[in-house]
């Protein structure tokens, strides 16, 4: 709490207390929203299920994702610190980025890039 | 006492943002277009779907309320006015919002009828398409603004608005924004022909949830991107909530009336645009950013 100096917790406790304080409230609030309509009248509706495999049209898509899904996360950590590396974290990220747009070609070359 | 204050006043900004959002967007929907999540919802009936999951369904919702209040949390309304000023502030949000695709895809798929699961499928692609060009369009601000925290990308942006040294990654945010907050004209996952996706089987309390959620990430999108790019609370003259409130739905604005200019895409002209065009544009603009600032432009 905010309130009692006495005892000193990390701030990340504090902030993330907090974070997961914001969750369980907003629980409440959807129980309060389910708890207003529970006299409501009901509609029902009757449709076969419809649970199968079904056969997507984007894996290759998919697949590319996981590795640039990635690849940006690595970015976040060096884009902190670039402007006071300069030169250098320029140069290792030009590597980076010409290895990825060259992957990029790569899966549009060999038809990856399309909805099948 | 005061953090449960805080909290609280967390999450009636996201309502109070939701109902804004949903007001302006009510402004923008045109007779014969579609409305996309604007759809209207039965709040008056619950529903019951015979062979839908028993846990998914209603899980839906609130895992997708969940992410938008918990993004809500890192916001910067005006000096002093923020949830917590988390140290990796908008790694977070990319993280929590994404929660909201993650709701729509249980709630479609858990629902069991063709139109919902069929909308499972488009969620997620869509999800495929925009994540990797949003999170460039954030690297270039985290780049300038050497902090991942959203208060320190506002002060970074006390001289110039980094719309200014950064357009190209403004109008990724602005194409990336409509993807994730499933506006005009990426709206495939709600569209008329499978009966509005989730909110078709929506009613009562997650009608409800469902609104707050849909036009809660709305909000949530131009507010971030109002920090991003515009500078958020920080203005002369008027206090910084009113800028912040200003800015927030000027941007919302110009993204609805921008996207009202395009025919709808089918999700995948939308993939083919994010994979082909958005992220090499977002990939150069990570270089260039990176060349201003060894210029010695910038803060």
């Amino acid at each position: 709490m905010d309130s009692s100096p006495k005892i000193s917790v990390s701030p990340v406790v504090t902030d993330y207390g907090f974070v997961a304080l914001v969750l369980v409230m907003t629980c409440g609030l959807a129980l309060l929203a389910a708890g207003r309509f529970l006299r409501a009248p009901q509609r029902q509706i009757d449709i076969s299920p419809v649970w199968a495999q079904f056969r997507f049209g984007y894996g290759i898509y998919a697949l590319i994702f996981l590795a640039f899904d990635m690849e940006m996360i690595f970015m976040y950590p060096w884009a902190v610190v670039f402007a006071d590396i300069g030169i250098s974290a320029f140069l290792d990220m030009l590597v980076f980025i010409v290895l990825l747009g060259a992957g990029i070609a790569y899966a549009w070359g060999m038809g990856g890039l399309k909805w099948e | 006492m005061g953090v449960i204050v805080t909290g609280t006043a967390v999450l009636a900004a996201l309502l109070a943002g939701a109902a804004l959002t949903y007001g302006l967007e009510r402004l923008f929907v045109q007779h014969g277009r579609e409305p996309g999540p604007a759809h209207d919802v039965e709040f008056n009936r619950n529903l019951h779907i015979a062979n839908s999951d028993r846990w998914l369904l209603p899980a839906g919702p609130v895992v997708a309320v969940a992410g938008v209040a918990l993004a809500v949390v890192v916001v910067p309304f005006g000096p002093g006015l923020i949830g917590r000023d988390l140290g990796i502030g908008l790694f977070y949000v990319i993280v929590v919002i994404d929660f909201v695709v993650l709701g729509l895809a249980l709630a479609g798929w858990g629902a069991d009828t063709p139109d919902t699961v069929e909308a499972c499928y488009r969620i997620i692609a869509q999800l495929v398409a925009y994540v990797v060009p949003l999170g460039l369009a954030y690297v270039g601000v985290i780049m300038m603004a050497r902090s991942l925290s959203t208060i320190s990308v506002v002060n970074a942006q006390s001289a110039l608005w980094f719309v200014v040294l950064q357009p190209i990654g403004f109008v990724l945010y602005l194409v990336t924004g409509l993807m994730q907050s499933y506006r005009a004209p990426f709206l495939e996952p709600f569209a008329g022909s499978i009966g509005g996706g989730v909110l078709g089987v929506s009613g009562g309390w997650s009608a409800l949830l469902w609104r707050v959620a849909l036009s809660g990430v709305f909000f949530l999108v131009a507010a971030i991107g109002a920090v991003l790019y515009l500078g958020g609370p920080s203005g002369p003259v008027l206090p910084g909530w009113l800028w912040m409130l200003v800015k927030t739905y000027a941007l919302m604005a110009l993204m609805l009336g921008l996207g009202r200019c395009v025919r709808p895409l089918s999700t995948a002209q939308m993939l083919a645009l994010s994979w082909k065009f958005l992220i090499p544009l977002g990939l150069v603009n990570v270089l260039l950013v990176g060349g201003l600032i060894l210029l010695g432009i910038g803060p």
